[in-house]
């Protein structure tokens, strides 16, 4: 879509105040939302994002001008435009980029403009109907759908031509259950980095909206839990949350890069229990998180993090390791043109472990089952963060006594990390939208089912007998 | 191609593929961002962008679709009616005619007329004086001027016609402080007429960061609680669903059907007010003009939000609330300025009437410990512990957990000292805001 001249003209214009590296993104995004209430259709739409941002760096310095409209006319003044942030356009650069042109994309078998509107509405419809089969006490079944396909082409004076297709697809299903004026809610959404064929091989949307029933109708019946300090037993899957806001983000060079992280200089030294290990994983085929590519155009990578409770990596874009001098990992990510690239998560999880999942609620004297968390935060200047826990239960004497609604979980990153006792033998993943400086990315996170020895527990209830 | 002959161009196309009508809604907007770390200007951002959403009515039912290559008119109306013909709920969603709408005047936006060095100097200004405002600040994490400004464009084959521009202009620093081993970190922000006050805005982060210092949890239990002006807003965010008509119509609200009832303290007023200086606008997200109301008067729920759509299945007015996140997202509810009318006390004197309990000034968390549907909220939560109405030493590491009806109904007293949160999702003020009890969560 970018002639190879074009692109070497814009990146010419865009050095001309000394920077010293420069890129281009170019995206064209199609994607298709429905959204279904009660069994209906209610809104359905479509949207194509178009458009271009080209990023300068001299040094640390970065510029970026984004535009939407990709014609070379645009280009050039958006060139022009990140120039001029950086200084007068006083030097007349030249010479031509070696270009090493690589095409990277998911070959879909189903890919989503084979399908029509039917086809995606007679999958939510089984979700839906799946949600309200659980109970009578179901009163709402809300179905969002989205299929994403990004087009991108990067192109930077390193040399990157590289043009790549990502599709991803998810259903995200919510359930109200109502009882006396109460009503309680159960979300489950998987999600993965495939065409519509996931539906067929990957994702059973009939679980999907049981889980999400279950949970609603369990949660209705469950009494507020209780708040204090106490050890909890945190599920596998988006349970993985809990690392993904207690150290992913510390980890990431957008923090560390600058000094504004707890794990600033703490490569090789202890941060973890010994059955902590941890990675970050781009490579998975069809993850949810997955990338061919970053956003500079680095390839994805296996990046150790965590090794027996020591720290062995950071996350690290093309800004960041310039100033860790330390190399990139191929973690630089952006929501869209709309966004320069910083150093994101992909799929990061914990280690699989060698501890017996009941074991570590037998052992438990009285705590939590966190068993499906919600979303979270953290301030990875402090370490601070916070989750939300959508489906509880209470522990007592090494038994489940009863479920327990509107739980959630506090704490600091480098603290819970050394509290970790158990780890088990068994990883699962699940997907989230993560939110940060480069807007809202598609991440797993992921775990075995793990134990943590004291955490604040935030509830409104008494004590449950 | 301009914003009117595409319209030009669907509304043909649309009419010839048989809609009985067709809306396009232009977006377009530039901005401006810069950040500074160590003296320098380490990130700057400056964009333009452009859409154009088309919404059809075909076979009684709508359909969507949005792009930001203008030179697919007709493709975009074929997507719009594939998307109309998979509606299933018989809701009719009328679109506006053609109104007049009143003259709005917003605050002068401090930015606007600033050029590039001048808010490149204002930035460096503002890190260089929370960098010098204690000796205990280590850093400046964030310190950015953001200056954006918009144009929409709504145009309908009922004869509607609406323009409107808007800026925006907000500074904003993030220091972190270190005492000994521990670190905090504070925020402050100014915005619109106020956002040239960099070196106010810096030395309020700090002392926003120096007052976490030394802070623990308190034990668990139930508290009276004083929030603080912006903790109260986001609250308010979090739950402004629940305002929603169309929440409330698809039976996701607790306040559906409780129109002229009391659902909160008598002394809270809360007014919906789309003509509040800090971000005026003559008309919604559909075109209709908007109007200032009361949503809860003394207690009392006065109406929900609405737009056309559920206004008609209400059999009522709509409140002139539409809204469309951005030119890419469909039509919903959402309030213009939502408003938590503010009382007589300072917000010093509400310290004495707290007498024992919590001071909240920071919320965490809003977008996973809120269920809007239930009400049900629990947050990390970040203040003072304060007893026989003094302040007695900071707080951190708890939660705090409520719901918000039985919360609203508990409020006991209002400062005089409104405040207006960082635009996010919207704009939402309010006073400090005593209520009766809260389950804290700490040690």
């Amino acid at each position: 879509m970018i002639k190879e001249t074009t692109a070497q003209a814009v990146l010419l214009e865009a050095k001309r105040s000394g920077a010293d590296y420069a890129e281009i993104f170019l995206e064209d995004t199609e994607s298709t939302q429905i959204e279904m209430l009660d069994g209906k259709v209610e809104s359905a739409n479509y949207a194509r994002s178009c458009g271009a941002g080209v990023r300068v760096l001299r040094g640390t310095q970065s510029a970026y001008a984004y535009c939407a409209d990709i014609g070379e006319q645009a280009l050039m003044e958006t060139a022009r435009a990140a120039a001029a942030a950086l200084g007068d356009a006083k030097y007349a650069p030249s010479g031509e980029v070696s270009f090493a042109v690589k095409r990277y994309g998911t070959k879909m078998e189903r890919p989503f403009d084979s399908i029509g509107n039917a086809d995606r509405v007679a999958l939510m419809r089984k979700g839906a109907l799946a949600a309200k089969s659980v109970s009578g006490e179901v009163t709402q079944a809300l179905v969002r759908y989205i299929d994403v396909l990004q087009r991108v082409t990067i192109i930077s004076t390193d040399g990157v031509f590289s043009f790549d297709e990502r599709p991803r697809t998810r259903v995200y299903i919510q359930a109200v259950a109502m009882k006396d004026g109460e009503a309680q809610t159960g979300v489950f959404g998987p999600g993965c980095g495939l065409g519509f064929e996931a539906y067929s091989d990957k994702i059973d949307v009939e679980e999907a909206g049981r889980t999400a029933g279950n949970i609603a109708v369990t949660m209705l019946h469950a009494p507020e839990c209780p708040a204090g300090f106490l050890p909890v037993v945190i599920d596998g899957g988006f349970g993985g949350v809990i690392f993904h806001e207690a150290c992913g983000h510390s980890l990431e060079a957008t923090a560390v890069g600058r000094g504004n992280s707890v794990f600033c200089d703490k490569l090789g030294t202890k941060i973890a229990a010994d059955c902590v290990s941890a990675v970050d994983d781009g490579t998975l085929p069809g993850e949810w998180g997955s990338i061919h590519i970053d956003d500079e155009g680095t390839p994805g990578q296996r990046n150790l993090l965590i090794e027996n409770g020591v720290l062995k990596g950071y996350l690290i874009d093309k800004l960041g390791s310039r100033r860790m001098g330390m190399p990139v990992t191929g973690s630089s990510r952006r929501q869209g043109y709309m966004f320069a690239p910083t150093s994101r998560m992909t799929n990061t999880f914990i280690c699989e472990g060698s501890d017996d999942e009941e074991e570590m609620i037998a052992s438990m004297a009285e705590g939590l089952f966190a068993k499906k968390m919600g979303g979270g935060s953290v301030n990875p200047s402090t370490g601070e963060f916070n989750f939300s826990v959508n489906e509880g239960y209470w522990v007592k004497n090494g038994k489940i006594v009863s479920p327990v609604r509107g739980a959630t979980l506090i704490g600091k990153g480098s603290e819970i990390l050394k509290k970790i006792d158990r780890v088990g033998p068994r990883v699962w993943m699940a997907p989230g939208m993560c939110g940060s400086l480069s807007g809202s990315v598609p991440t797993n996170v992921g775990q075995p089912r793990i134990r943590v020895d004291g955490i604040t527990i935030g509830g409104k209830g008494g004590a449950i007998e | 191609m301009t914003n009117t002959e595409f319209y030009e161009k669907a509304s043909a196309y649309a009419a010839k593929m048989g809609c009985e009508g067709c809306e396009t809604y232009f977006g377009a907007g530039e901005s401006f961002e810069v950040n500074a770390n160590a003296g320098e200007i380490d990130r700057y951002s400056v964009s333009r962008e452009a859409g154009v959403s088309v919404r059809v009515s075909f076979g009684g039912k709508q359909g969507y679709a949005y792009t930001e290559r203008m030179s697919e008119p007709e493709r975009l109306v074929d997507r719009a009616i594939d998307n109309a013909k998979c509606i299933e709920t018989d809701d009719l969603h009328p679109m506006q005619k053609r109104c007049a709408y009143q003259a709005v005047a917003s605050e002068k936006s401090a930015l606007a007329d600033m050029d590039e060095q001048a808010r490149i100097a204002l930035t460096k200004r503002m890190e260089q004086a929370a960098l010098a405002a204690d000796g205990r600040v280590q850093r400046v994490i964030y310190c950015s001027t953001i200056y954006e400004s918009g144009r929409v464009a709504i145009r309908n084959t009922n004869g509607l016609e609406a323009e409107r521009s808007s800026d925006v202009s907000i500074i904003f620093v993030m220091p972190s402080v270190k005492d000994g081993d521990e670190v905090q970190t504070g925020l402050a922000f100014r915005m619109g007429a106020d956002a040239a006050d960099a070196e106010d805005c810096a030395k309020e982060a700090v002392q926003d960061a120096l007052g976490k210092l030394g802070g623990r949890a308190v034990p668990s239990g139930a508290y009276r609680v004083l929030f603080r002006p912006y903790a109260f807003s986001d609250l308010l965010m979090a739950f402004a669903p629940m305002f929603s008509a169309d929440e409330a119509q698809k039976g996701r609200s607790l306040l559906a059907g409780k129109e002229e009832t009391k659902i909160a303290s008598g002394i809270v007023t809360l007014t919906d007010d789309p003509f509040d200086p800090v971000a005026p606008r003559a008309f919604d997200g559909e075109g209709t003009p908007c109007v200032c109301k009361s949503v809860i008067e003394k207690g009392e729920l006065r109406t929900l939000l609405h737009n056309l759509k559920t206004a008609k299945r209400a059999g009522v007015e709509s409140t002139g609330n539409a809204s469309r996140r951005s030119a890419a997202a469909t039509v919903g509810v959402a309030p213009a300025v939502f408003r938590i009318e503010p009382g007589e006390t300072t917000a010093e004197e509400m310290v004495g009437q707290l007498g024992n309990g919590l001071i909240i000034t920071d919320l965490e968390g809003l977008h996973a410990g809120v269920d809007a549907v239930s009400g049900d909220f629990s947050l990390k939560a970040a203040g003072f512990l304060v007893e026989d109405g003094a302040v007695v030493r900071p707080v951190s590491g708890v939660t705090a957990a409520g719901n918000f009806i039985e919360m609203m109904k508990s409020v006991s007293a209002l400062g005089s000292d409104l405040k207006y949160a960082l635009p996010q999702r919207g704009y939402y003020a309010s006073p400090s805001v005593l209520v009766e009890k809260l389950t804290i969560a700490g040690d």
